[in-house]
């Protein structure tokens, strides 16, 4: 055995097994810059910028192609920094302009512009009968965004964009950790990177490699094991027994979307909230799986957990608000409504939120509050 | 508590250093209690059937050992098997016999009001069952002494690397391990963690990443081309492969890790090139057992032709409803008995070295489709998809350009690596062959499967296929 007739120092084998590795990462990282199809890939990167109010915005003028094992789309941002073929230009007269907030499952990369449920609801609204006005939808969705940063966003940025309407789509399944998360943040009422360089200086590294970013997937998914007992840390979100973090980011959600809310009627424009579910809201055999998961680590999934949770968080709010989760549950075919790997909405999820959401606008009197 | 989960890296980091700490009875009592656990973790109150079960055929096996009137035994062991075979059949059998009975009578006009039973199937009780049938028969063969300790057998039953998913070990192997006290080698724990790291890769890289591909084309609204139902049997292929395979990796090398050799379960078998070898490389603790115990004692092939021809339908139709209580387990048991049938009347079978020749990589991807074939009536969700399936093969088989770029291609990305070290470890004969590669090579595998397992594998805890079994 090589064991025992090959006999370098312990030094010389570690040397060898750190070079072997070094190696293996150069060549990793090589080839899925070149092949690879996840969102830490550079290319995919090439979409975002730094802004020095509200952190991570959209990179104006950005164009990419992106390509996974399920779709490959075309994506531009426009010259506001919002994913767009057209540049968004002073309002024309009869001209009313939904502004959506939200994070990647408003942006929608995984499909084309044309079928996101912002463009579908901008096609039902200019469709209505005996309507002269017409509508802009406005996709103000930044991938990785939570309540925090989209009220930096739309007070830093998205305010100028004169909507009629704001709303806020929230994403029950990790808005409340996200809040949490960036507490401080809030209360500074600025990103806070720049107080911490060497934690900065990490992220960048990890940001500027392909592998880093995979293995840093891996620590999250890991680590949210050992600190809630869930595969995913907003999981928790859905426990039967939430931990704290949880009713701390449902009450940073409710203050920042209130500062949305006034900060819009600053510009004259009204506010909702849509609740966005998770996948496993409408997918049973998901909902099976993560709930054994769970089950396992000795916690209890209640579904639509979440759901109602954030209802009740932020109705004190007085907003107008609609839970997407029935009309994605009466579906014939639930499971086509999101993407089995990338688990945000298929073209047939996005239509069936363009139309409840339309439904919503209407039902609730704000497409009708044209002199507001 | 899955093995690629972090439950079972915290169980089992505090079982070894108590393992390590403890002398050997303490060891032996220490991973009694941990196996418990271990067990308990699914359902707790299962345990009282390991229990019942240890503790009848320790007794039956200590009366046949002392027993000397072949009448009385044979009457012990018919309790015995009663016991055991009733137990299972209840729990894993009866939904479904009651099932197929109802629709039967359906058939002939007769109703029958369905008793409706809402049996809950105790993980890894077709495992732990077939054990003890096979310690209580070969006490009864005079092949080994029955053990005069309780807690030795309890372990034998109960030890957890093997419990809930195999191997299916015999006493003759793991007993004398547990009652002479262990020493662990340097070549034990580096042999041990190489297949733990191997079968987390066939695991969490192999088989879960194929698993998506599986269920898009199997799934119940899915209406497939025969060429995506070609490349999603070939991935299941691989995937229930990486799976079983996988998990018995990390059962081995755990144990390696206590100094307890457990068997190989698997030894290439998508490298063979007839049924009969398949079945000496796929699952060898299940195909042993069902040779040794059924397929010798139908007669095996001592009674001519027809009769071997019989008895070999026989085994494998009951090896495959041991799979599960479906329809489509049964018709994959009688499609590999009919294939060892066939493979018996041309001559096939003798087991060949992995030498590579243009002949046989051919041989052996023809074989390859044949077993996948059987992969197919496995996998399919009812007995009509099978039909359906198969004739789409024939009939529809449309490759198209989604065929290549969404299941093809995204299963070469998964299957190829596994291959490349296959075919170097075949070369060898041994799985563990890489522990003994030059240190360059070596480190670069650790490297490759470390990197691949870390950046694409499947984190989010998947169930074993087997444990359903």
């Amino acid at each position: 055995m090589a064991v025992a007739r090959s006999s370098p120092s312990a030094g010389v084998r570690w040397l060898l097994l750190l070079l072997i590795l070094v190696v293996q990462f150069a060549l990793l990282e090589a080839g899925l810059r070149v092949y690879g199809s996840f969102e830490g890939t550079t290319t995919f990167q090439q979409l975002f910028t730094t802004h020095p109010q509200v952190g991570v915005v959209l990179r104006p003028g950005a164009q990419i192609r992106y390509t996974t094992v399920e779709f490959t789309t075309d994506i531009a941002i426009n010259e506001q920094g919002v994913r767009d073929d057209a540049p968004l230009g002073p309002k024309l007269p009869g001209e009313r302009r939904v502004l959506v907030l939200g994070d990647s499952l408003v942006l929608s990369v995984q499909v084309p512009l044309a079928a996101t449920f912002c463009k579908d609801l901008e096609r039902r609204l200019n469709g209505r009968v005996g309507s002269e006005e017409r509508w802009r939808v406005i996709n103000g969705g930044v991938q990785g965004y939570g309540p925090v940063q989209e009220w930096f966003y739309f007070d830093k940025i998205a305010a100028a964009f004169q909507p009629d309407i704001v709303l806020i789509v929230a994403f029950v399944g990790n808005d409340a950790i996200e809040a949490a998360d960036a507490a401080a943040w809030l209360e500074q009422g600025r990103p806070l990177e720049d107080k911490q360089p060497t934690l900065n200086q990490m992220r960048r590294i990890v940001r500027s490699s392909v592998v880093l970013q995979y293995a840093r997937m891996r620590w999250d998914q890991l680590s949210s094991r050992w600190s809630t007992g869930t595969p995913e840390r907003p999981l928790s979100s859905y426990l039967s027994d939430p931990p704290p973090i949880v009713g701390q980011g449902l009450e940073i959600s409710r203050k920042a979307f209130g500062l949305i809310a006034d900060r819009a009627r600053g510009v004259g424009a009204r506010t909702a909230i849509a609740l966005m579910p998770a996948r496993f809201q409408t997918d049973d055999p998901d909902y099976g799986r993560l709930a054994e998961i769970v089950r396992h680590a000795g916690g209890e999934l209640v579904r639509n957990s979440a759901s109602e949770r954030f209802r009740t968080t932020l109705a004190p709010l007085g907003l107008p608000m609609v839970d997407l989760q029935p009309a994605l549950a009466a579906q014939p075919d639930r499971i086509g409504l999101f993407f089995q790997r990338n688990v945000h909405l298929t073209p047939r999820g996005h239509d069936v939120v363009g139309g409840a959401l339309f439904e919503f606008l209407e039902s609730s009197g704000l497409t009708k509050a044209a002199g507001r | 508590m899955i093995f690629t989960s972090l439950q079972f890296v915290e169980f089992f980091a505090v079982v070894y250093v108590l393992y390590r700490l403890l002398p050997h009875r303490g060891q032996n009592w220490m991973l009694l209690g941990a196996s418990y656990v271990f067990y308990g973790f699914w359902d707790w109150r299962f345990l009282s059937l390991l229990w019942g079960s240890t503790i009848v055929d320790f007794l039956v096996a200590r009366y046949l050992g002392r027993e000397t009137d072949q009448g009385k035994r044979r009457w012990a062991l018919v309790l015995s098997l009663l016991f055991n075979f009733g137990m299972l059949g209840f729990f894993k059998y009866f939904n479904f016999f009651e099932d197929s009975l109802v629709v039967m009578a359906g058939w002939v006009g007769w109703h029958l009001d369905p008793l409706t039973l809402d049996v809950l199937l105790p993980i890894g009780i077709s495992f732990y069952t077939f054990m003890t049938v096979s310690y209580v028969i070969d006490v009864y063969r005079r092949e080994i002494v029955p053990t005069a300790h309780l807690a030795d057998f309890a372990l034998f039953v109960a030890y957890f690397p093997h419990l809930v998913a195999g191997p299916i070990l015999r006493a003759s192997l793991l007993l004398p391990q547990i009652e002479k006290p262990r020493t662990i080698t340097r070549e034990q724990i580096v042999g041990g963690l190489w297949l733990i790291g191997w079968g987390c890769f066939q695991k969490m890289f192999v088989a879960d990443n194929l698993a998506p591909l599986v269920d898009t084309v199997f799934g119940p609204s899915s209406t497939p081309s025969g060429a995506d139902i070609l490349v999603a049997s070939w991935a299941f292929a691989f995937q229930i492969y990486g799976d079983f395979a996988g998990y018995s990796n990390i059962a081995r090398g755990v144990s390696k890790l206590m100094g307890i050799e457990l068997n190989v379960n698997f030894l290439f078998p998508y490298f063979v090139t007839s049924p009969q070898e398949f079945w000496r490389h796929w699952h060898i603790s299940l195909s042993t057992w069902l040779r040794d115990y059924l397929y010798i004692s139908l007669g095996g092939n001592r009674l001519g032709t027809w009769k071997t021809y019989r008895n070999l339908m026989i085994t494998m139709v009951l090896g495959g409803l041991w799979h599960g209580a479906a329809w489509t387990f049964v018709f994959w048991g009688a499609y590999q008995g009919l294939m060892l049938v066939i493979g018996r009347a041309v001559g096939a079978g003798r087991d060949v070295a992995m030498k590579w020749s243009p002949a046989r990589i051919l041989a052996a991807f023809l074989m390859f489709q044949v077993t996948c074939y059987g992969w197919l009536i496995f996998r399919a969700e009812s007995i009509q998809q099978v039909g359906t399936f198969t004739k789409r093969l024939f009939t529809a088989f449309n490759p198209t350009i989604a065929t290549l770029d969404s299941l093809l291609v995204p299963m070469l990305w998964v299957v190829v690596p596994l291959l490349i070290v296959h075919i170097a470890q075949a070369r060898e004969g041994s799985e563990s062959a890489p522990v003994s590669w030059p240190l360059p090579v070596r480190y670069a595998l650790y490297g490759a499967v470390f990197y691949l397992v870390l950046l694409f594998g499947d984190f989010e805890g998947a169930q074993f296929i087997y444990f359903q079994f």
